[in-house]
Parts: C-alpha cells; structure tokens; sequence
C-alpha cells in the first residue's frame, strides 16, 4: 500500500450543487479548490456543521474536479440532516483530505469494484481515475432493493460495466453482491470494495478464494479523525507495511496484531493484512 | 494619539509550568499535538498534555473503542501505548519541536510504576511536567484504582513526587464518593496541581445485539454531557486545596471555560472538544480575551474562583 502523508487543512467551502439522488441520500456539490487539487480517491473528510457540531463519521470524497468535490451522505440523524439540507450558497467547514486512500497503481489495470450500500461513495473517484489511467473497471454495487441503488449510471458513464444486486430481487442479481463477486471475479485481477464490515469481510474471503488481492475501505465511527485518539482502530499485521510501528508484545499479551487506525493509517487496508 | 487599550493577560502558571493561554489539550485527545499541527497553531494552544505512557507496551482494548453519545463520547481506548522504553526512544524527540507546553502523562499500575515512569520520562528535557493519571476508568478495576482510594493515591503520588522536581499535575477521577477528600491527600502527597476531571464510567447497550456496545464493555463518558459534573468537582476541589486546579470535561466554548475558572479553574483542558471543531482552542482563547475585555478585567487570573465563596486559592493573585 502507498502510504502517504497527509496533510490535512481547514476548508471554509460553499454549496455549489445539491441533489438526491434517493430519498435520504443527498449529493453535496462544494467549492473546496484545494480538496478538489489534492483529493485521492478513498480519502475522506470531517464536517463541522453550521451549527458547530461534527459529524463523527467520515464523508468520502465521491467526485473531485477542477475546484468542485462532492459528498455523498445518509441523513441518519440531526448532524447528517444538518449537512443534507445545506443549500446553494450554504457554508460549510471541512477538515481534510484526511487517511489514505486507495493504491490504485497496485491495483493494475483490470480491477473489480464492489460496493455494499452508501459505500458507492468511496467507489467513483476510484472509478474515474482508473478509467483515465486506462484500466478496465466492473462495479458490483449491492443494495436492499432498487429503489437503494444510487448512481450506478455515472460508472457506466464512466464505460465501467456494471452488476446489481438486491437482497430482494427488485433489481439485478437477487442476492449477496459478493454472489455476483464469485461468478465474475476471476475475469479480474484485483478488488477494491467498501461497504459494511460483514460484506468487507466477505468481499477479503472471495478474494482469497479466488487468488485475488483486494483493498478494503472501512467504516467507522471517528471522534479525531486525524489519528491522535486511537479510537477507531482495527487489529492489523505486523508485517503489513501499513502497520503503525509498535514495540513486540509484553509479557502476557496473546494478540500477536498491532491496532491501525482506520482514519489515518487506512481507511483502505489490504484484505489479507487485517487481522478481524 | 489612539492607544490601544492593553490585551487582557489570559497567562497562567502551573506550579513552575508556564503558558501563554490557560488551554492544555487533554490527554489521549491529542495525540502528540503532530497530529493536529496542520490544522491549530500550536504556538497560540498553551499546551499539549500527551497520551498516557505506562511501563510496558499496551496494545489496548479491542475495537469498537468508540460509542458516540447524546452530548458526549464514550471512549474505551485501554491506555494504548508503546512502553516508557520504546516511547523514550523513538518518540519523546519530536516534542522538543513543538512550539507550546508539553506535558507527559504517566499511567501505572503499581506505586513502583508511578514512580519508574515519571522518574524516566521527567529526565528528558522536551518535557516540561508531568500529569500523572491515576484514573484511567478503561483498564479493568486496576487503572482507576489509585484515583479511588486515597491511600494509594497518596501512595503514587509521593512516588512520582520523589521522582521529579517538575511540575506534577495529578488528574482525578470523579467516580467516587468524596473528590475533595483525594484532593487533600494528594496535595499534601506534593502535587503541583490537580487535573480535575478524567471521564465519568458509562456505557451503552446495543438493543439489536442484546450487547454492549464497546469492545471493553464499560467505557468513559466526555463531552458535553459531563461538563455540569466537572464544574461541580472543581467547586468542591477548589473548597478543599490551595493548588491550582486544571478544571476540565466538556469545555468547548470560552463560557464553557469560564464556569471552570469561575468555579476555581486556574487553567482548563480541551479534550473531546477539539473533535467537535479542531479550531475550539483558539476560540476558547480569544472568547476568553474578549469576555475579559468586556468586564474591564486585566488579567485572567484575577477572576479564578469568583463564583465560589469557598475557593481557598494559591495567593498568587
């Protein structure tokens, strides 16, 4: 994994553009010129609400160009209402980029996306920027039902193919995204997914199956965001190369794993290397 | 000729610690202010309390170490760290670079660690005290132990006291019974200063799952939500010792910081509030410039313990 070092700022940036694509699910168009510059695709950002309040999950950044980037969030409660609203001409604070996001060098050029719900949002700027780089891109995007599945047209716009699936059948394959995944997955050479934990963890064990490498963006709860609380971590191994430097176990210690932070040495981690 | 009337002084001392602002960041919330470099000015943040160090690594608790709440934050990080030895090593360098106070926190479990740690920790010169945690609530029962009993906070106490002549914050838990009454012990034990206080014990049950929520089980609560029990225990510790007292729990806004220093707060720490707007330091001290200036008060410290007829104070007024 390409570890970067991040430099995150405070970003004063204004609603350009709002649409919602799904009920509940709103796309947030902003002027953020130095996000949109430095973004890479995986890498998030924190919200600090007009009201002063932070949303204590991370916003992918979904698409960055020229000076506008966007975000895609579910209004889930009053801070994510708070931003869902935000209107043309609205401000709003961000802190970022922040983590690391996807190496899409070491994913080469013939890579199968997956997505599990909301976790589209880490996926499209990943999708542009390895279709400029000449790679061939397949979203498999899972939902609940059709009426959950959010812009799977802009990868095909992007000449990504795609794959659906519904857990109830309304649309695509009726079944587990990772389903589709153990059909198609050997036409691919590697994976980049994000989604919920069960179907991250799903995504690791076709891909182990199947003798494909694959890049996990994870979710979780932040409080920091920036890596100075050590709360959002998940056991990793010591051998990964992202793995934070940590001194061999003391006496008595059974956990051979070091704890990463997902916020600042992932959100994207090497299946293989995560130790959950 | 226009003078400019003079800024209010919002300086502030510590036992021999000194600082531009009466801020520190509380420990576990900052890192080693590294983080946080990019986005504060770390010269205008008065100080940076570090993450808790202990005698041997700590991996930590298991995840989720995080359970956000209404008004507040349940945490149950485990004192994650490397170890006093790795950590003089390979970290302890890079604080001499930062351009504000930097204060070592010291976590045992055991009098001997109290003592071995500091003594360690306080010999490098890129420290400029040390905040001895005697109330971790996340490590099983023996963690907050010491904050709880005050023979052993006594103990720990005199231990780290004969380990350094810096200055020695002890920072109390408010899970007992009579806070002022470890106050006294600890003060007459050598204590420089009194943090007060660490996170209130909670946790929060996930109904689907039938489970709790974190991966420690119990956990601490910061935020908002504590902040009228941390006005209330300054209050009480402000009645009972002559120290200056590091009033924190839920400060976000210069008001908020107010009520502490009121209450008898020499100085405040910032913890969960820097996750809410990194930039609440630097708004807790120019709001405390301002509110200052509107009262025709020249210096900060003038107005510790106003609001408390009982604060007995340092005499450094």
């Amino acid at each position: 994994m390409d570890v970067l070092k991040t430099s995150p700022q405070v970003h004063e940036t204004l609603v350009s553009d709002r649409r919602e694509p799904i009920p509940g699910t709103v796309v947030i168009g902003l002027v953020a010129p130095a996000l949109a510059a430095n973004a890479r695709p995986g890498q998030f950002v924190m919200a600090v609400t007009p009201s002063g309040e932070r949303v204590a999950t991370a916003l992918g950044i979904y698409e960055a160009e020229g000076e506008r980037i966007s975000l895609m969030l579910t209004i889930v409660g009053p801070r994510t209402r708070e931003i869902g609203l935000l209107a043309r001409g609205d401000r709003l604070t961000l802190v970022g980029p922040l983590g690391n996001g996807f190496d899409l060098h070491a994913l080469g050029k013939n890579v199968a996306l997956v997505a599990g719900g909301v976790g589209i949002a880490s996926l499209l700027l990943a999708a542009a920027r390895l279709v400029e780089a000449g790679a061939s891109v397949h979203l498999y995007y899972g939902a609940r039902t059709a009426e959950a599945l959010v812009d799977d047209e802009l990868f095909e716009a992007l000449g990504a193919g795609v794959s659906l699936a519904t857990d109830d059948g309304s649309r695509g394959h009726h079944g587990f995204v990772t389903e589709l995944l153990e059909r198609e997955g050997r036409a691919h050479a590697a994976i980049a997914a994000c989604g919920p934990s069960p179907m991250l963890r799903a995504v690791g064990a076709v891909g182990r199956a199947q003798g494909l490498r694959a890049q996990l963006s994870l979710e979780e709860t932040f409080a920091c965001g920036v890596g100075a609380c050590w709360g959002c971590v998940v056991p990793l191994s010591r051998a990964s190369e992202q793995a934070p430097k940590f001194p061999p176990p003391a006496p008595g210690e059974k956990r051979d794993y070091v704890h990463a932070r997902i916020c600042r040495e992932g959100p994207v981690f090497w299946s293989d290397q995560l130790r959950w | 000729m226009v003078t400019r009337a003079a800024e209010p002084d919002i300086s502030v001392r510590l036992g021999k610690l000194e600082l531009a602002a009466p801020t520190l960041m509380g420990s576990g919330c900052y890192g080693s202010g590294e983080e946080y470099a990019a986005l504060v000015d770390l010269s205008k943040i008065g100080g940076v309390v570090l993450k808790s160090v202990t005698r041997l690594p700590r991996l930590g608790n298991d995840a989720p170490r995080l359970v956000p709440v209404a008004s507040g934050l349940l945490n149950a990080i485990g004192l994650q760290n490397p170890g006093i030895e790795s950590y003089l090593a390979n970290d302890v360098a890079k604080f001499g670079d930062r351009p504000c106070a930097i204060v070592g926190s010291v976590a045992g479990f055991s009098v001997d660690d109290y003592a071995y740690v500091t003594e360690r920790l306080a010999a490098r010169e890129e420290i400029d005290a040390i905040e001895l945690n005697i109330s971790c609530p996340n490590v099983g029962s023996e963690g907050e132990t010491f904050a709880c009993d005050p023979d052993l906070a006594e103990r720990a106490t005199r231990a780290a006291r004969g380990a350094t002549d810096k200055t020695l914050i002890v920072k109390l838990s408010p899970n007992v019974t009579d806070i002022a009454q470890i106050a006294r012990v600890v003060e007459a034990a050598g204590a420089d200063a009194l943090a007060v206080i660490n996170t209130v014990r909670g946790m929060s049950i996930d109904v689907e799952r039938c489970a709790p929520r974190l991966g420690n089980v119990t956990g601490g609560l910061s935020g908002a939500a504590i902040r009228p029990i941390a006005v209330l225990a300054v209050w009480e510790v402000a009645r009972a010792v002559h120290i200056p007292i590091l009033g924190q729990g839920g400060i976000e806004t210069a008001r908020d910081a107010l009520e502490f220093i009121l209450a008898g707060a020499a100085a405040v720490s910032i913890g969960t509030g820097n996750f809410t707007d990194p930039r609440a330091p630097l708004a807790v001290a120019a709001g405390l410039r301002a509110y200052l200036a509107q009262h025709g008060i020249a210096r900060l410290a003038t107005i510790v313990g106003k609001a408390n007829p009982g604060f007995l104070g340092t005499g450094e007024r």
